[in-house]
């Protein structure tokens, strides 16, 4: 028969499933930074460039030529090069997102697929059938035991309350 | 001899002449090819309206006139100027009509106003049409997946735009005033259910009685405009030619539906939560089995 908390078990681990995926763009965010090593740079070039645009917002055109095109020249360089760099984070990035988000889903698979087949045949709580007449059959579905809640309509149950509740918290 | 000579003279001038006229019959089509635009998406540019009413896919999901009304503004335009509108305007004895031709005209060009209005406008020759007639129905098709063609695009720039701002939110969930009432009003409910009816009837009764009631105090609460997504879904259904009224109407009733479900599953859940608190605390209330 049921076990005594099965019920809190089962939506613990929906919480956590609906939690987790609220924080899935935190986590790959956070993981890209951790694997990125270069992202200091792309700050010293886009403060270099400023550096560079300043200078050449100093320098009249009409007077020094010749140090104001050389200055665009190296601004152009370093644009290019920081372009360069922000796709291939931005290309990172997408990556990492792609990858935390594939291995989250796995996990997530795993878990429900372990759930039900841990309760398949046991209900996650029992009541009298007669309160849950006349749908028992299909709230009990799969166990088939009287008056029980199985564990697909508890996991959809609680799928939908979690995901509401965190949708007003957040 | 000089007659002759002026014979020959004109007959050279008549060639050189079909020759220009040729030339210049293929130039719309010689550009409308470099732009992209296919000889016959031109040619019926001009057949309009001969063509039948077709569904309007311009994501306009609060239309809700009928689609026959539409139809003629979701013309594919073409860059150059269209040739003489009607297909039964056209006379199949038509001769091309330049500016500046030396020549008279060997025919009236029907339309002809509308030609010297436009500018430019000309007229296709007999040997140009006769292919067109055959190919009708090809054509109508060809310029019926064309016009899907563009909608598809404009549908596929507005779902881009609309991405990133559904990209973290997949299902979202408003919620106004009404449906904070609606989910306060189950907890409740199934709190009260649970505490003095549940003996005596099935749990879904009060539940059944309390969606009706939420049906009747919808009314009572202020109405929110919900946006109407435009989603992978709705896009297929409005280029497979199923009306926007029927795509709303259909959102709407799967919008009721899901609220009606949130309810339940609320409802079930606090039931459930309290039957099992009830319990511990009972179980808490005897005591342990030694205890006593």
């Amino acid at each position: 028969m049921a076990s005594g908390y099965a019920w809190f078990l089962v939506l613990g681990s929906v919480f956590l499933c609906n939690l987790m995926k609220t924080l899935l763009p935190t986590i790959s965010s956070f993981l890209t930074k951790m694997v990125q090593k270069d992202a200091e740079q792309e700050s010293e070039m886009r403060a270099e460039v400023q550096v560079m645009k300043k200078e050449q917002a100093s320098i009249s055109m009409m007077d020094e030529f010749a140090r104001y095109a050389r200055l665009e020249r190296k601004i152009n360089k370093m644009t290019d090069k920081l372009k360069t760099h922000v796709k291939s984070r931005t290309a990172q990035q997408a990556k990492m997102k792609w990858v935390v988000n594939i291995v989250f889903y796995i996990l997530q698979a795993a878990l429900m697929v372990s759930l039900i087949w841990k309760y398949y045949s046991d209900p996650v709580t029992v009541v009298p059938s007669k309160w849950i007449a006349p749908v028992e059959r299909l709230v009990a579905f799969p166990t088939g035991v009287a008056g029980g809640v199985g564990i697909t309509c508890w996991l959809v149950v609680c799928n939908k309350v979690v995901s509401l509740g965190l949708h007003a918290v957040s | 001899m000089e007659s002759g000579e002026s014979g020959s003279l004109s007959a050279a001038q008549r060639r050189a002449e079909i020759r220009r006229r040729k030339l210049l019959m293929n130039s719309e089509d010689r550009m409308n090819r470099i732009v992209g635009f296919t000889k016959t998406e031109s040619e019926n540019n001009a057949g309009t309206l001969l063509r039948p009413a077709e569904p309007h896919f311009h994501l306009d999901l609060d239309r809700t006139e009928p689609w026959s009304s539409s139809s003629s503004s979701s013309q594919r335009p073409s860059p150059f100027p269209p040739e003489s509108s009607g297909l039964g305007s056209r006379s199949h004895g038509a001769t091309p009509e330049r500016r500046g031709s030396p020549l008279p005209d060997c025919g009236e060009p029907p339309g002809g106003s509308l030609e010297d209005d436009a500018g430019g406008i000309r007229q296709r020759p007999r040997g140009e049409r006769a292919p067109d007639d055959l190919g009708g129905s090809p054509r109508r098709g060809l310029q019926k997946y064309l016009s899907r063609f563009d909608d598809a695009m404009k549908l596929r720039g507005q779902l881009a735009n609309e991405k990133p701002a559904q990209d973290g939110a997949p299902e979202v969930e408003e919620f106004d005033p009404f449906r904070i009432f609606r989910i306060i009003g189950s907890v409740l409910l199934a709190v009260f259910v649970r505490g003095f009816v549940c003996r005596f009837l099935s749990i879904f009764a009060p539940f059944l009685t309390l969606e009706l009631a939420y049906m009747g105090l919808s009314k009572y609460f202020p109405k929110v405009e919900k946006k109407a997504q435009t989603t992978v879904l709705t896009a297929a259904l409005l280029l497979s030619g199923i009306p926007a009224e029927v795509i709303n109407r259909s959102m709407d009733t799967y919008r009721r539906m899901g609220d009606v479900f949130a309810d339940l599953c609320v409802y079930f859940f606090t039931f459930i939560l309290s039957h099992e608190i009830l319990l511990l605390v009972g179980s808490e209330t005897d005591g342990p089995p030694g205890s006593q």
